[in-house]
């Protein structure tokens, strides 16, 4: 009885003690976009909406979220037809590269995002594209595609092969079957992907800070650059909008697929 | 043999043969799923393919449906070839094992798939929906989500579904298996009740023998990719082509020996110290003097002779000791050992225990039966 008790007294301080480290941060940032006070301070001097009011008379920050905005649309309107279709095919078929494939499919985790940023760099350079907005959205869908391959392939090998006879044999011709059989089916897969590869995409700041020029940035882009001249609570609030935007997206999907389906896919 | 000389032939023949299989094969790598098959089966009547797990009757269902080509062989839908026509285009409807509905539809809208495939007009298509949900006894649920329904609901839409759109043939892929024993077989019935209403050409697959002889118009029974026999469920029952079929379907005792003299259809043979005499089984019994065989006898054949009756009434009598007693509710099987047939183990049934009592192991009886009912291969 005693040792359940002890034991359970140490599981509850190891939770506590986690959500404590990882939150810190976040209630810092929260706390600091609410103060009255003109620096960065924990706790908060006062409270006010003040900074919120800044940022948003701030036409720089303003369209600098606008920017970050158009950079993850791309990216996930591009990932969504790229991964979506590559994790059926690698899913379905045996494919000769499987091998190969799996490995690619580390690559987020082994290859340093700046490596991978330089190499962008320099391919968007020659083409003559260096320091336009849309490239970033093609060079974040390229990163990170494997996210989307991930999530989509998690539903696509739960696929009962028999529903793709099945619909034949009620008279689909193969089109046919992949839109209103094989599709839906990957649906929680999909939209897991693409809301992942929306987020990642919107809170670039490597890649972004290689392609872009000053003209152009993307908003972490700019919140660094402000950063770097003096740290004042308008950076805390923006911080906020930022995690709200996140937060909207992970209840957006739970509310479309589930968050189980999120968390179990590989 | 080539292609050219089955081509057309079986087809062009008789208008009345819906499906007609002509020397199919089915390899994979070097493993024969299934080995020259042939049969027709003419328009409107139920077929079931019976046989044990692995024996090729889903390979052989699929090939009819179009999922994949026979490696050898042609098959013929209403004297059509249709090896080169892919399964979208030919008019059969199928129930699959693990039923295979859509997940995301409901119950409707997968009755209603293979009329919206067919670009039947929107008023046709719920029609045809609502009375397919009646002839099922579904009318009402229409609108439930396919996990909503219970297994036997499910079943029920997946075989309006296949008939949605009045195929000119069913197939069955044992989609009754993971039923329970009473709701299976109420769906058998139930089955047998609408391929009568519809009159649909319907191939069953099973390898549940019960389901085999009370639904069916023709069993074929196969083994290891083989067609052992196809005949009239009571002709597969009563005049078995070879050991395996006789073996396979209902409750059968083997007694092993050696001929000792074949007389037209009669084969003599001796077991153990006994002589005992049978019909030759089969249709090209190839039995000679000298040879080993088995013969094979249905446990409802063998008779326990208790005292009210004479021996006189069999022509074999032997002796036998109950090894084990089995109460099955409306029957008992004991299973005996006759020591003057080389210790062969014997099943036999008992109807009516309740009239009488019981053998208990141990206890000595004598068995009789007629050398009619013996099916010596
Ligand atoms: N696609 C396939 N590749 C290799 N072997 C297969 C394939 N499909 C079926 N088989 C083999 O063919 C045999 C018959 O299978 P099946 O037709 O499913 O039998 P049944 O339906 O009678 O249980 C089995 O031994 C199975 O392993
Ligand atoms: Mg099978």
């Amino acid at each position: 009885m005693t040792g359940s008790r002890s034991k359970s007294i140490i599981i509850w301080t190891f939770v506590i003690a986690s959500i404590v480290i990882l939150s810190a941060p976040t209630i810092v940032v929260l706390g600091a976009s609410f103060t009255a006070g003109n620096i960065i301070t924990f706790p908060p001097e006062g409270l006010s909406l003040k900074w919120y009011g800044t940022i948003f008379g701030a036409a720089g920050l303003r369209q600098a979220f606008l920017r970050s905005l158009y950079v993850a649309t791309i990216c996930t309107a591009i990932s969504i037809p790229v991964g979506t279709l590559a994790a059926i095919a690698l899913t379905k078929y045996k494919i000769r590269f499987a091998n190969s494939i799996q490995i690619y499919l580390l690559l987020p985790f082994t290859i340093p995002l700046i490596s991978q940023g330089i190499g962008m760099m320099l391919f968007f350079g020659e083409m003559g594209l260096a320091g336009q907005l849309w490239p970033v959205g093609v060079a974040c869908s390229v990163i990170n595609i494997p996210f989307m391959i991930w999530a989509v392939t998690a539903s696509a090998s739960n696929l009962n092969p028999d529903l793709e006879l099945a619909a034949a044999n009620c008279g689909a011709p193969p089109l046919q079957t992949f839109l209103y059989v094989t599709l839906p089916a990957v649906m929680p897969g999909v939209i897991t992907g693409s809301l992942l590869m929306f987020i990642l995409a919107l809170n670039e700041f490597l890649v972004s800070m290689l392609l872009v020029d000053a003209r152009n940035v993307t908003l972490p882009v700019q919140i660094y650059n402000n950063i770097r001249s003096i740290i004042t609570p308008d950076l805390a609030a923006v911080s906020v909008v930022f995690i709200v935007s996140a937060g909207i997206v992970i209840a957006l999907l739970d509310r479309l697929v589930g968050l189980d389906i999120f968390l179990k896919s590989k | 043999m080539t292609l050219s000389s089955v081509d057309r032939e079986p087809a062009d023949a008789d208008p009345t043969i819906a499906v007609s299989v002509r020397n199919v094969g089915m390899r994979y790598g070097d493993f024969d799923a299934v080995k020259d098959a042939s049969f027709d089966l003419p328009k409107g009547k139920f077929l079931t393919i019976l046989g044990p797990s692995g024996s090729g009757k889903t390979t052989l269902l699929r090939l009819i449906a179009g999922f994949g080509e026979p490696t050898t062989g042609e098959i013929f839908i209403n004297g059509e070839p249709v090896n080169a026509v892919p399964a979208h285009r030919r008019a059969i409807g199928m129930v699959f094992q693990r039923l295979a509905l859509f997940p995301h539809m409901t119950a409707a809208q997968n009755i209603a798939f293979p009329l919206k495939m067919r670009r039947r007009d929107a008023r046709t298509i719920a029609d045809q929906v609502e009375r397919y949900l009646d002839l099922v006894k579904l009318g009402g649920y229409g609108g439930r989500r396919i996990d909503a329904l219970s297994g036997g609901q499910q079943q029920r839409v997946a075989i309006a579904r296949a008939l949605v759109f009045e195929p000119d043939l069913l197939l069955l892929d044992e989609p009754l298996a993971a039923l329970d024993v009473k709701l299976r077989e109420e769906m058998q019935l139930e089955f047998r009740r609408i391929q009568k209403e519809l009159g649909v050409t319907t191939i069953n697959v099973t390898h549940d023998q019960r389901e085999a002889l009370v639904v069916s118009d023709e069993v074929i029974v196969m083994n290891d990719g083989v067609i052992q026999q196809k005949a009239q469920p009571i002709l597969a029952y009563r005049k078995p082509e070879n050991a395996f079929v006789a073996n396979f379907i209902g409750v059968t005792n083997f007694v092993h020996g050696i001929v000792t003299g074949v007389d037209g259809g009669v084969v003599a043979f001796r077991s153990g110290g006994k002589d005992l005499r049978g019909i030759a089984g089969g249709s090209a019994p190839q039995l000679a003097e000298g040879a080993q065989c088995s013969a094979a006898i249905r446990a409802e054949q063998i008779r326990i002779v208790t005292g009210g009756e004479t021996p006189d009434r069999f022509e074999i009598v032997v002796e036998g000791v109950i090894a084990d007693t089995i109460f099955e509710g409306e029957r008992i099987v004991y299973e005996i050992t006759v020591p003057q047939l080389a210790e062969a183990s014997l099943r036999v049934f008992d109807h009516d225990p309740a009239a009488h009592t019981q053998f208990q192991p141990g206890a000595r009886i004598q068995l009789g039966w007629n050398s009619k009912d013996m099916h010596v291969f």
